[in-house]
């Protein structure tokens, strides 16, 4: 695994019972890039994300073969503690999903489950986290106002401030904004952009435009399959395979 | 959503192929206009400049619409990048047609030089060079524009010829100097027009590959 890949899978394979969802799936994530994953529903894209910090596990009856690198530490190694790698893989879901806590506690419940008490050292955290997810200016009068009286944009930013909080190196992004505005979803698209600099993203979107403006490597997937992935001027001006072609035109999905 | 945005862009293609066909015909008519030193030809050509300038107007308009309203990608931004060269390139060629055509009512009193040198040979291959990358357009495919490069250099050396047989002829005869100067403009145009028909083989190349090549 080249030193500027984070995450590298080697022909992984997941069932649900007995559907085959994942199929010979081998890719390399690049290191402080933001990787999108596109295709059309049911392809397999949340589940190869979920696979990256192993949600896939609080799924009954799901079988993985095959093998995921993380910094070239295969996360299914009986030594893989669950609850690291999710600190190192951090997530942010479709529908933003703040606990009914007040923004301060949002952010610093992370640090404090993973045994940070200083109050003066989660205070620096958060502040640092929500700047990072740039809410900072808009919420600093009123950290301890509910979370949940934040707009829908406000409260993704705040889930992505939860997820910075724990220091993560990778941020999985399933569909960040499909729950969104467009102008909330122009500042996430910002803050991905931002986001890059310090962790890799990896975004699941069904927006195509979103992914040829953030990202900068995407992967198509069809029917469980890899079916191409490069950088994504590439795949999105003149793409290898006739499938992804099909896609991107939309000429299926 | 899809099935529309693709029977808008074949609509598209197709009248950018009826554009492109006006400016051929009016660069040819113009040529055969000055062979046969016909001035009803030559306010034929003129008479089509309105029409190909609206053409333009209205076929950009239509590709920025698209691009607006569908964000193509891939294939299809490719096929709507190219027809907005070929728009370009059609209107230029129409367009020196159009001056030839003045041209030829500038100098139609007065017999031609040396049969007008190699301009009529000149005009067919640069014809057929506009023809084979229409046509490349149209069908999608790259076959007819392969040898762009060898063609475009025989243009230039015609171009070269012309020009030299003419400073020949007005160094031996003054009185032929209005003459064989518009020769060697119309040869001059010819070459440009040459030009366009590269710029469409180029482009006709990237949409149908998606790799940027240029003809020299």
């Amino acid at each position: 695994m080249s030193e500027n890949t984070i995450i590298s899978t080697n022909n992984l394979n997941l069932w649900y019972h007995e559907k085959r969802a994942l199929e010979s799936v081998s890719m390399k994530v690049p290191r402080n890039k933001v990787t999108a994953l596109i295709g059309p529903s049911g392809c397999g894209k949340s589940t190869l994300l979920r696979c990256f910090n192993r949600l896939n596990d609080l799924i009954d009856h799901v079988k993985i073969t095959g093998e995921i690198l993380l910094d070239n530490k295969n996360i299914h190694a009986s030594a893989t503690d669950v609850v690291t790698l999710r600190k190192k893989v951090g997530m942010v879901f479709q529908k933003p999903n703040p606990f009914p806590k007040s923004i301060h506690e949002n952010v610093a419940y992370g640090p404090r489950v993973h045994g940070m008490k200083d109050k003066t050292d989660l205070d620096t955290i958060v502040e640092q986290s929500l700047r990072h997810a740039a809410l900072w200016d808009e919420v600093k009068d009123r950290l301890n106002d509910s979370a949940l009286g934040l707009s829908g944009g406000q409260q993704q930013r705040l889930c992505i401030a939860r997820t910075l909080a724990v220091e993560p190196e990778v941020i999985l992004m399933d569909e960040p904004c499909s729950a969104l505005d467009p102008i909330a979803t122009a500042k996430i698209e910002n803050l991905i952009d931002l986001l890059k600099k310090d962790y890799t993203v990896i975004i699941v979107t069904h927006n195509m435009q979103q992914a040829a403006r953030v990202s900068d490597f995407t992967g198509f997937m069809y029917l469980g399959k890899l079916i191409e992935c490069g950088k994504t001027s590439q795949i999105f001006e003149h793409p290898h395979e006739e499938l992804t072609e099909n896609y991107i035109t939309g000429r299926f999905g | 959503m899809a099935e529309k945005f693709h029977t808008e862009l074949n609509t598209l293609k197709t009248e950018t192929l009826e554009m492109a066909h006006l400016g051929r015909f009016m660069l040819r008519t113009a040529v055969d206009a000055l062979i046969r030193q016909d001035l009803n030809l030559a306010d034929t050509v003129i008479s089509r400049k309105e029409e190909i300038h609206q053409m333009e107007v209205r076929l950009e308009e239509r590709c920025y619409q698209l691009i607006a309203l569908n964000q193509p990608m891939a294939k299809d931004m490719r096929v709507i990048a190219c027809t907005l060269k070929v728009i370009t390139a059609s209107l230029r060629i129409g367009r020196y047609g159009k001056v030839i055509a003045n041209i030829v009512k500038k100098i139609s009193d007065q017999p031609h030089i040396a049969n007008l040198m190699s301009i009529p040979h000149m005009a067919d291959l640069v014809i057929e060079m506009i023809d084979d990358s229409i046509e490349a357009y149209d069908k999608d495919s790259i076959s007819e524009i392969s040898d762009f490069s060898a063609r475009d250099d025989t243009i230039d050396s015609l171009r070269q010829s012309i020009f030299r047989e003419g400073i020949t002829y007005m160094m031996e005869d003054p009185k032929s100097i209005t003459r064989c100067t518009n020769y060697i403009l119309v040869a001059r145009y010819l070459e440009r027009c040459a030009d366009h028909a590269c710029k469409i083989a180029e482009n006709v190349h990237y949409m149908h590959t998606g790799e940027r090549i240029e003809i020299h």
